[in-house]
């Protein structure tokens, strides 16, 4: 008998290229002087693991959750609620693409659409090549006059077209490098 | 490195001290370059600007100093001038390689205008120009022109006067009277008065209390609160400070949207400066009161707006409302009583305890007190963040602060209150903006988020995006929020694709009922609010696509032949 493949929907569990002794000394800011604020800081140690790794795999969500005194059942409620969070690695290369109002009167419909005819991948998917994630912000990352907008591996692309996008993709792709390199805010 | 204040004195000490450092700088003989960063400039170019000026102090020792966006994000990136012997001289746009050239005064061309009362030679005042002439700005009023990371520069300019006032001189009574007094309502958007929310606070039995300020700011069109943080984050700061002091909590809180980095990093940086200089913790300034203060960020989910999600957030688990009663003020944070209040009306508290009630309750109109701020996206020529008296009209903002529409594009509407109105025309522009006046239209005050779209956006189409947003981010604890957005998007799917009837009109009224009446909370109240004004203001739009199967505006993808037509063959 060969492997059995995974089971259909399971795709979400996948082998963690997370160091946890990274995990561990990230939670070593976070270090509460009580149970409520231990819960308070739940959130906040997330996203410091969130954004140094691009994601949270179940087995750093075990560590956070084993840090601050609670279960992984709670920290896996707060990542498949809160827009920000992966659990699923990021590919190579990372975009932020903004669909606030500005954006949208600009034309970032048009932009998401292309991501999905042409490079096949929908808000928080990757393309199978692994080369690109993209993450649609429902909200607004805030550069209205510069709408549409996105955040390519951390750098600020503004006045994005179809042509422009794709231009700019392939651009990023075939330099090589990753998502790490950029830094973010 | 300042050490701790620990009296009375120290603090007065240490502010003469500041104010002597501002005045020097602006009254010295050495040129001073000052650059506006914040999250709008800096995706600009106003960085490579900064370092531009750098190199050039390198050679000259010219004086080069970072500070936030004013606000015009038309004139970004734009640079600050004091030359010796003449007034600051606000120039912009600049890219990065033509700064050798402005500090060489030869680009006077660029020159926009002088920051201060008079002008200079030809150029004007700024205060003269269309953008700033409406303003008046209180919340804004070191907005690009002091260094944000600077705890000096914020209190060589005033910052903590109104805390030290509210500390020493005045009970607890005195200031929430004040507060009362001046009839803030919140900028939040629900616009329920301050002060009597602080008066529970103060009431409330049990302790320990704490102070909550909301600078979530998650709505896809609103742009104020982030800024506010971003340009002068010490006013928030004693804002929150001074409510404590006033409600007798404990503890203040900043919930802060995730998706807003820079706001993040420079209000830490303002509580931190303010911790090790002992404005915050035990016995502050020798006054005897301790308080203590926590920053909590958001992970992008835009119901953490409202008050009770906000509160779970903090708390550690998912942002979902509950049910009122018991109100916040009631039982909030760790069920303790819990004052919360939006950024921009925290950021408006130090100016009323300073000047008083009266004076703030003098601006405005009679239901609407203060100033507001209005934030403009879409083709316009100067857009950007402005700070007006409440009741200014729709056109001043629109044809004066925000310069009228670009060449090229026809206006067509005018989205009010973020995702929970509808849109206004322009034969609503004389309409004044305050809490009260665009709701009979249909619109809203809000937040003070306002779209303009032209001509090549479709009601229905857009109408669709409104609603849509509301699926995605309603958190899914009710059934009528939960069930009801994405039928509602299903109906305005099918009318986009030119399959509805008229029938559906009706459909989409009748849904709306059980969404506004029946959700839990505040957003999922408002939710079809959107596409209601949509239909109201646009309804021609929406009978072409279900009639005549035509997109007027050439944006939805109708892909079926109308029955009307059919009929017709």
């Amino acid at each position: 008998m060969g492997e059995a493949a995974p089971p259909a929907g399971m795709t979400g569990i996948v082998q963690s290229d997370i160091d946890l002794d990274v995990v561990r000394s990230i939670l070593q800011r976070f270090q509460p002087r009580d149970h409520q604020e231990a819960q308070e800081l739940i959130l906040g140690a997330l996203q410091e693991v969130n954004e140094h790794f691009g994601y949270v795999s179940l087995e750093a969500a075990e560590v956070v959750a084993e840090h601050l005194g609670t279960t992984a059942t709670r920290v896996y409620a707060l990542l498949t609620f809160y827009a920000d969070f992966r659990t699923e690695p990021r590919g190579k290369h990372f975009m932020l693409l903004c669909h606030g109002m500005s954006c949208f009167v600009g034309g970032s419909q048009r932009l998401v659409q292309e991501l999905k005819d042409r490079w096949g991948i929908e808000d928080g998917e990757t393309t199978a090549d692994g080369e690109l994630t993209v993450q649609v912000v429902n909200g607004c990352l805030g550069v209205c006059d510069r709408a549409p907008y996105c955040v390519l591996d951390g750098h600020s692309v503004g006045e994005l077209t179809v042509e422009s996008l794709n231009e700019t993709l392939q651009r990023v792709i075939a330099a090589g490098g990753s998502w790490k390199d950029g830094h973010h805010g | 490195m300042e050490s701790r204040l620990n009296s009375r004195a120290d603090f007065e000490a240490f502010r003469a001290r500041a104010r002597e450092r501002w005045n020097d700088l602006w009254e010295g003989d050495r040129m001073v370059a000052s650059v506006g960063l914040d999250s709008s400039a800096t995706p600009k170019g106003a960085d490579k600007v900064l370092s531009a000026c750098k190199a050039v102090a390198y050679d000259t020792g010219m004086i080069v100093r970072e500070v936030s966006g004013n606000g015009a994000t038309w004139m970004e990136p734009w640079v600050e001038v004091k030359r010796p012997g003449q007034p600051p001289i606000v120039y912009g746009p600049i890219d990065p390689d033509e700064v050798p050239a402005l500090l060489a005064g030869r680009l006077e061309s660029r020159a926009i205008g002088v920051r201060g009362d008079t002008a200079f030679g030809t150029i004007p005042p700024l205060s003269e120009i269309p953008f700033f002439k409406p303003q008046q700005r209180i919340v804004l009023q070191n907005a690009g022109i002091i260094d944000p990371g600077s705890i000096e520069d914020a209190i060589g300019r005033g910052a903590y006067d109104a805390y030290f006032k509210v500390l020493f001189e005045m009970s607890q009574e005195e200031a929430i009277a004040e507060v009362t007094t001046a009839n803030v309502r919140g900028r939040g958007g629900a616009g329920f008065p301050a002060g009597i929310k602080w008066e529970s606070g103060r009431k409330a039995k049990v302790t320990p209390k704490f102070v909550v300020c909301n600078s979530h700011e998650g709505e896809p069109n609103v742009y104020k609160d982030r800024r506010i943080l971003e340009s002068d984050p010490h006013r928030v700061l004693e804002g929150i400070l001074i409510a404590c002091i006033s409600v007798g909590a404990e503890r203040g809180y900043n919930y802060i949207g995730g998706e807003h980095p820079v706001a993040i990093a420079r209000f830490r940086k303002a509580v931190a400066d303010a911790e090790r200089l002992g404005l915050i913790g035990r016995n502050v300034l020798g006054s005897g009161k301790d308080v203590f203060f926590r920053v909590r960020t958001g992970g992008g989910a835009y119901i953490c707006g409202e008050g009770s999600a906000l509160m779970y957030s903090i708390m550690g688990v998912r942002g979902m409302p509950r049910t009122k009663p018991p109100r916040s003020v009631e039982e909030g944070i760790w069920r303790r009583p819990t004052v919360a209040n939006n950024t921009e009306t925290m950021a408006n508290i130090p100016s009323i305890i300073l000047n008083g009630g009266a004076w703030y309750a003098s601006i405005g109109t009679e239901k609407s007190k203060g100033t507001k701020l209005m934030t403009v996206q879409g083709p316009m020529q100067t857009p950007g963040l402005v700070e007006v008296p409440m009741g200014t009209t729709l056109r001043t903002l629109m044809e004066e602060c925000w310069g009228g529409m670009k060449p090229g594009f026809t206006f067509k509407g005018i989205q009010t209150g973020g995702v929970s109105a509808g849109p206004l025309k322009e034969e609503h522009f004389d309409l004044p903006v305050d809490f009260d006046s665009l709701t009979e239209y249909g619109g809203m005050l809000g937040s003070g988020g306002f779209v303009v779209f032209d001509s090549t956006i479709c009601a229905v189409d857009f109408a669709r995006y409104l609603t849509a947003f509301n699926r995605v981010e309603s958190c899914s604890k009710c059934v009528p929020c939960h069930r009801g957005n994405p039928a509602l998007v299903e109906i305005v799917d099918r009318i986009r694709l030119g399959r509805g009837s008229m029938e559906d009109l009706a459909l989409i009224e009748r849904t709306s009922k059980h969404v506004i009446e029946l959700s839990l909370c505040g957003l999922g109240q408002v939710a079809p609010m959107p596409l209601l004004g949509m239909m109201k203001q646009f309804p021609e739009e929406f009978r072409a696509h279900i009639l005549d199967g035509v997109c007027p505006a050439g944006a939805c993808p109708i892909d079926r032949r109308p029955a009307r037509a059919a009929a017709a063959d």
